[in-house]
């Protein structure tokens, strides 16, 4: 078992060493008053000038030893949470090497799998194209989780700085799922745009591509739905454009709602390895919005089923009037 | 010889394309194959379908593979397991062949060695049969006859005494005994009680093991409020234990 031992757990460390610092606080004002009387009860005894000895206050002295202590508890606090924030990243890290190992591991399984048995036997032309697609699907899976990580580590970067070009976003969002409809097989993807207006925003394409990739195939890959469906609707608002995409997957719990956006996090238990994929791609949207100076949020209706993302936008509507 | 029964495998794999190319070359060697995508559904064909070999995934959805291997090891400490697994480090091994898995194999694998072991681990099995059948039960890693304190449990009649007399188990409640004699003195979670014992994960609440772990200190315990065997962990879940005599 690698639990360390209880007395090393970081919690009880922080609250044993606060209630040591202020112990000591109070035994140095006690000690203080004990000896300053002891000292003033011998001045009056020698009848000697009180305030030429005695003179530096009873009060500076536990003021400056409080504010002293008070500087030594913050210290302790900040390592604590410092401490506290590095085992997380840590957990969060192995947690990431663990999920990307297996996303990168499958496909290649499956390649290396399929390479073997061609080598080994010989199948009819039509299983050698069945499998042959199996390949080269493997082989697109590969690729994504290979530009997820480097384009996050670019955008971390600041790669992208400065492409940004005004397109309408409503004819990008429909220019990408007529681009790319086969990858979402049976779901059903509504693209609603009640204002009919079009919505010209600077963005860099590349990116806002794969922010919408990210979103399109949570909504069917967290689906059990017969038919996965993924509803995208344009709402200006006063504050900003929403660009909601609403699917009817499984939902997420609202206790995880903050926690998906972090950077390898993901839901699932990581003890039993029930989680899988990169933990990136939710990470990457909200990186992307940011980047696009907006950002996203997520509803669920939990016990109902699915869940809402929306890709809010600082949008200036008086800018543009409607086509 | 006896090879007119065709070997029956059970793969247990989520990702269909690797599912499918496992199947496709056991096959292709004379295997009948089945898949099944997830814990709970693999557990159903185990039971159903009795494979003599089952090829197991460990990160499955819902059960995970681990809990799968154990469920099944409480009832059949013979049928050859083989885990194949993305998690090649040793940690994960040694945990695979604490619980009782027989051959444990890294992705990505050599076609040609997945199945020479699978060959092998039949092939033993097949001799382990022969000689099996002149000495009846005994396949699970717990006894017949468990003792604890003055408690005694028969797992082949469903009997049991306990200070409040003689007890019909219920089958459940004997697997779910095997289950804590198995792992006496680890602690188990309500959630793995669940999983192995019941063989689901989401639907059901915790509950039911709650239910059953009351039923036990009234069998077992002298004074069901002041456990001594079925402890309660706070917020980890129930451990069993006693002094060894």
């Amino acid at each position: 078992m690698s639990q360390s031992k209880w007395f090393l757990h970081p919690i009880l460390i922080f609250v044993s060493s606060i209630v040591a610092v202020g112990l000591s606080l109070f035994l140095y004002i006690y000690w203080y008053l004990e000896v300053s009387t002891g000292l003033k009860s011998v001045i009056e005894r020698a009848s000697l000038d009180r305030d030429q000895i005695l003179a530096p206050q009873t009060w500076v002295v536990i003021l400056v030893l409080s504010v002293l202590v008070g500087i030594i508890l913050m210290g302790i606090f900040t390592i604590f949470v410092y401490h506290q924030k590095t085992i997380q990243l840590y957990r969060l890290q192995r947690n990431f090497i663990s999920n990307f190992t297996h996303e990168l591991k499958t496909p290649v399984t499956s390649m290396k799998l399929y390479l073997q048995t061609f080598r080994k036997h010989e199948l009819s032309r039509e299983d050698q194209l069945k499998y042959i697609g199996y390949m080269v699907q493997d082989a697109d899976r590969l690729s994504d989780s290979i530009n997820r990580i480097l384009s996050l580590a670019k955008i971390e970067s600041g790669v992208y700085e400065d492409r940004f070009v005004a397109e309408d976003l409503v004819e990008v969002v429909e220019h990408f799922y007529e681009k790319n409809r086969p990858l979402f097989g049976r779901c059903e993807v509504t693209i609603h745009n009640p204002s009919g207006r079009s919505f010209p925003y600077p963005i860099n394409l590349v990116l806002f591509e794969m922010l919408l990739m990210n979103l399109f195939t949570n909504a069917i890959k967290y689906n059990e739905a017969e038919v996965p469906r993924l509803d995208v609707r344009f709402e200006p608002k006063a504050r900003g454009l929403h660009i909601r995409f609403e699917d009817n997957g499984i939902g997420i719990p609202r206790s995880e709602a903050k926690k998906i956006f972090r950077k390898f996090y993901q839901i699932g238990r990581a003890e039993d390895m029930s989680a899988k994929g990169t933990g990136l791609g939710l990470h990457l949207v909200e990186s992307i919005a940011r980047f696009h100076e907006g950002r996203v949020i997520v509803e669920s209706k939990e016990g109902e089923k699915g869940s809402v993302f929306s890709l809010i936008l600082p949008f200036k509507f008086p800018m543009t009037g409607s086509k | 010889m006896a090879d007119f029964k065709q070997e029956r495998i059970l793969v247990v794999e989520d990702e269909s394309h690797l599912a499918e190319g496992l199947k496709l070359n056991l096959t292709l060697e004379g295997y009948e194959v089945r898949i099944a995508a997830d814990g709970s559904s693999a557990l159903q064909q185990w039971k159903e379908w009795r494979p003599d070999l089952i090829v197991l995934d460990i990160m499955l959805p819902q059960i995970d593979g681990l809990s799968v291997l154990r469920a099944i090891r409480l009832e059949d400490e013979r049928l050859p397991i083989l885990i194949l697994s993305a998690k090649a480090d040793s940690e994960h091994r040694v945990k695979g062949f604490s619980y009782g898995v027989d051959d444990y194999l890294a992705k990505p694998f050599n076609l040609d060695e997945f199945l020479l072991r699978v060959k092998r681990l039949l092939t033993r099995v097949s001799w382990s049969r022969e000689s099996a059948d002149s000495d009846a039960g005994g396949t699970s890693s717990v006894p017949q006859l468990y003792r604890f304190g003055s408690n005694t449990i028969d797992f082949e009649t469903l009997n049991a005494q306990g200070p409040s007399g003689r007890i019909a188990l219920t089958e459940q409640e004997a697997k779910l005994l095997k289950l804590f004699v198995a792992n006496r003195g680890k602690p188990l979670s309500r959630d793995k009680l669940l999983e192995i014992g019941w063989g689901y994960s989401r639907g059901t609440t915790t509950r039911t093991v709650d239910n059953f772990i009351v039923r036990f200190r009234k069998y077992f315990e002298t004074d069901p409020k002041k456990p001594v065997y079925f402890k309660s962990l706070r917020s980890v879940g129930y451990v069993f234990d006693h002094d060894s005599d």
